[in-house]
This record gives structure tokens, C-alpha cells and sequence, in this order.
């Protein structure tokens, strides 16, 4: 390996990795503790509030307008064409026809393609906070911040950016695709979420929310009963069609899976899981049944590592999809 | 904005650069901890004469190297001064948050090898603000540099 090779390879080391564990409590504990008694109880109210205060002038400040430049044909910046470039305003809906495309620059976090026959509005833009909203067409975003700073709102829900690199279509009746090429995306509907890490890919309905994410190689009788579960009928005999279809490298469906089906189903598709990759140490079968976020999230820190090296390592190492670890 | 929101948009940022730094996971968590803490007595004097983020992330570089002067002074006393241990210190955990042969390879840098390297070519920082950082010679901070890109070209070889 050369130099120029390393520093290739350095540059594309992600700048955010979020912690195998969640922190805050005890973060929180340990300010409620320096906190207790005293005025110290007290005096970091003003100190908070001014700290508010600052980054809401800074926003304010920065609250600016976005760069759209066009890439083919004329888009549409409200009622305008656009010939070269121009600003995009809040406010401001950018519809593309069958013949042009538009690059938009995600504030200095990132950019975006507007493909073809799309319609998307800027709903806000802040250093704080970068939310579009996509009514139809396909975008593709490539955004380099740290996780929960960009958002783009379909029909079907809000895809909410991780640190990452995709694609988002819809239709003009909602129906969605998500497809991660880099990073991970949560798609969210209300309570319902769904983690997308790259390669992998998630169908969405209005009113229904994403469906379960399943990994870009998976055989299509696997995708179709999967849609079937997620916006047909959710019919044990499709659990275990799904089940039975499912490899190693579907253990990211499974996980979903696993918090989406009847409690009477959730032990075979645990058990289904835990035979194609077995659980890491800490990791019961009691917690997850009952849904336990350390059991949770313990699996899929495995789940997501696996499924990272199965795809960075694709087409250049033989890796055992149940460990991750090269053959 | 509450001060959990906060902690919920830069933790992945913040501990990327604590794991990173200290080479070992249960090292940086407890450095992430430590950063938010540290930031919830500090949001007062956040002026806002730069992005909150960049203030965060040298508040952050600053708690994992008051941090490592403190411990350092503490093995002191334990460690001969002649022990190369002491220069060469190996990780004290396995990674095992970071997947990737590169992130491997870096954590086992030795400390200031990987301290510079993860400054310089991972953070964009410069020799002359890695001098001030860590406290050593900006002619240190280079010849770290060139001594952990070599060690990682070899590693990553093997």
C-alpha cells in the first residue's frame, strides 16, 4: 500500500461511529449529581439559556439559502426556470420534467441530485437542522455530518440521515424505495423505524410506514414475502415462509422481523435468527422476546458489523456471513 | 434545544474521535461521558464565534489529553522512566467496536503515533495545533506522523 492509497483509504473512514451502548444515562446521572445542592442547582439556567440563545443567533445568522445548480434541461425554482444556478429559499419547491436534473447543496453538509420528474420542497435549513420534503420523484443524497441533521419527509414518512450516502423515490401515490449506498439511514413513521445500513434497501406506503429492510442481494421470493408481511397480510404461514427463505445474510430482516411480528410468533423468529447468526454474549432469548433494548441493541451492533464487512468486503474476501470473519 | 438532543447529535462524532484516540472501547466511552459533562459545565461559555461543532471537538481533544496527562502521571509513579513501555504502549482492550482492518491497524498504533495520526490525517488538524494539544514539538507531531503512516503501510500489507 502506498501513501496515496492510505490516504484514500483514510478519507473514507466514517467521521461518526455511534457507541455500542447508550451513554446518556449515565451522562445524565453524573450532571444530576454535580448539579445537587447549592445555587449550583441553579445557575446553569442562565448559562443554559444563553447557550440557547447563541446557537439560535447563530441559526438565525446562518439560517440561509442553499445553492441549486442545474444539471440538465431547465428545473423549476418556484415559478422560475433555472438556467445555471440560483438559491433555493424555505419555502421554495423545485420540480424537475422527464429531461433535466438539478444538484442542490445540503447546506455545507452534503448535496443532493434531483433526478428526473421530481418535486421537492425546502422546508428548513439551518446549521441545526436540514429538512426537505420529497412529494415525488428520486433524489439522491450524499451527506458527511454527524448523524440527525438532514431529513427528507415523504407521504410515508421521514428518512433521517445517519452519516451516509442514497437514493429516495416515491410515486405519486406515495409508495416509496429507500436504497443505502453508504452509512445508515433510520426511516421513520410515528413509533415505527427502520435501520437501513448501507446495501441494504426498505419499501414504504403512506399510512403503512417502512417495511422491513432487506439487504440488495436477497432473493426476490424473500422481498416479495416480506412486501407481502408488511403491507398485504400478516399471516403466520408468510412468517414462516419468510423464515424459511431467509439466509445468514437476511439477518437484518430477521431483526426487524423479530419486533414486528405477534409475541405467539416472536420465539421461531428468534429461533430463526439465533440459527443463521448466533447471538453475542450478553444477549438472552428472554430479553429479546420482550423486546428488551440491551438485547436489542446488543444483536443488531453484531448484525450491523457482519452485514458492514459482508459488503465492504464483497468481491475481495470470502467472508462467513454468520461471523463476519473471513473463510 | 434540550441538552439530550445535543448529546443525541454529536455522541457518534464525539465518541468516533475518543475511540479513535484512546484506541480502546471502554476508554471511550468513559471519555465521551466525560466530554458531555464536561460540555454541560462549559455551554456558558460557548460564544459562538465558531461552529458549535468544531467547539465540541477541541473540547473533546482536550478532555482525552488532560485525561491521558493525568493517568500518564499516575503510571509515572509505578513505571520506571527507562521502561519503553511507557513510549510504546500497546491498546489495553480488543476493538471491538471497530470492523475494518484500517481501524484495527490504527488502534494498535502505538499512543503517540496514532494520537497524531488520528489528529492530522483523520481530524484535519494542524502540526502546529497538534503542538499545542498534546504538549510535544511540532518536529515530534511531523516525525510521529511519517512513523505511524509507515506502520500502518506495513500493517495493512501483512
Amino acid at each position: 500500500m502506498n501513501e496515496h492509497e492510505l490516504h484514500d483509504a483514510v478519507s473514507k473512514l466514517p467521521k461518526s461511529i455511534e457507541p455500542p451502548r447508550d451513554l446518556w444515562p449515565d451522562i445524565e446521572a453524573r450532571i444530576g449529581r454535580r448539579s445537587w445542592g447549592g445555587m449550583r442547582r441553579w445557575y446553569w439556567v442562565p448559562l443554559a439559556a444563553a447557550a440557547v440563545l447563541a446557537l439560535f443567533l447563530i441559526g438565525r445568522r446562518e439560517r440561509n439559502t442553499w445553492d441549486i445548480t442545474t444539471l440538465a434541461g431547465r428545473p423549476l425554482v418556484g415559478d422560475l426556470r433555472l438556467a445555471a444556478s440560483g438559491r433555493l429559499h424555505v419555502g421554495d419547491w423545485v420540480q424537475t420534467d422527464d429531461s433535466s436534473r438539478a444538484l442542490i447543496a445540503v447546506g455545507k453538509i452534503g448535496e443532493l441530485q434531483v433526478q428526473p420528474d421530481t418535486r421537492l420542497q425546502l422546508v428548513v435549513a439551518t446549521p441545526s437542522e436540514h429538512r426537505l420534503a420529497l412529494a415525488r420523484g428520486m433524489i439522491a443524497a450524499k451527506v458527511t455530518a454527524v448523524p440527525r441533521l438532514f431529513f427528507v419527509d415523504t407521504p410515508a414518512g421521514t428518512a433521517i440521515d445517519l452519516g451516509c450516502e442514497y437514493t429516495l423515490e416515491t410515486d405519486s401515490l406515495g409508495k416509496g424505495l429507500l436504497h443505502v449506498t453508504g452509512g445508515e439511514v433510520e426511516f421513520q413513521t410515528g413509533s415505527r423505524t427502520s435501520r437501513v445500513p448501507l446495501g441494504a434497501l426498505v419499501q414504504t406506503r403512506p399510512g403503512a410506514g417502512p417495511g422491513t429492510p432487506y439487504v440488495d442481494d436477497a432473493p426476490a421470493p424473500f422481498v416479495q414475502a416480506l412486501v407481502g408481511f408488511d403491507f398485504e397480510h400478516r399471516h403466520a404461514r408468510t412468517v414462516r415462509n419468510i423464515l424459511a427463505l431467509a439466509r445468514p445474510q437476511d439477518a437484518l430482516s430477521l431483526w426487524h422481523l423479530l419486533q414486528r411480528v405477534d409475541s405467539g410468533l416472536r420465539g421461531t423468529v428468534y429461533d430463526r435468527l439465533a440459527a443463521l447468526v448466533p447471538p453475542p454474549p450478553g444477549v438472552t432469548r428472554r430479553g429479546a422476546l420482550a423486546l428488551e433494548s440491551r438485547s436489542l441493541e446488543g444483536y443488531w451492533t453484531k448484525i450491523q458489523r457482519i452485514h458492514f464487512r459482508l459488503m465492504i468486503l464483497r468481491g475481495l474476501r470470502d467472508i462467513d456471513p454468520r461471523t463476519g470473519l473471513a473463510r | 434545544m434540550a441538552f439530550r438532543d445535543l448529546y443525541r447529535q454529536h455522541a457518534g462524532r464525539v465518541y468516533a474521535l475518543c475511540l479513535r484516540l484512546t484506541g480502546d472501547v471502554r476508554d471511550a466511552e468513559e471519555r465521551t461521558q466525560d466530554v458531555f459533562v464536561r460540555l454541560w459545565d462549559k455551554l456558558g461559555s460557548f460564544r459562538g464565534d465558531s461552529a458549535f461543532s468544531s467547539w465540541l471537538h477541541r473540547l473533546a481533544v482536550n478532555v482525552v489529553f488532560n485525561e491521558q496527562r493525568t493517568t500518564s502521571r499516575r503510571e509515572r509513579r509505578v513505571t520506571p522512566a527507562a521502561d519503553p513501555a511507557v513510549l510504546e504502549r500497546t491498546p489495553r482492550g480488543t476493538v471491538e467496536g471497530l470492523g475494518i482492518d484500517l481501524e484495527r491497524a490504527i488502534a494498535e498504533l502505538p499512543d503517540g503515533a496514532r494520537e497524531v495520526f488520528v489528529l492530522f490525517d483523520i481530524e484535519g488538524y494542524g502540526h502546529g495545533e497538534i503542538a499545542e494539544l498534546t504538549g510535544i514539538a511540532e518536529g515530534t507531531s511531523k516525525a510521529q506522523l511519517f512513523r505511524a503512516r509507515r506502520l500502518l503501510r506495513e500493517k495493512l500489507e501483512q
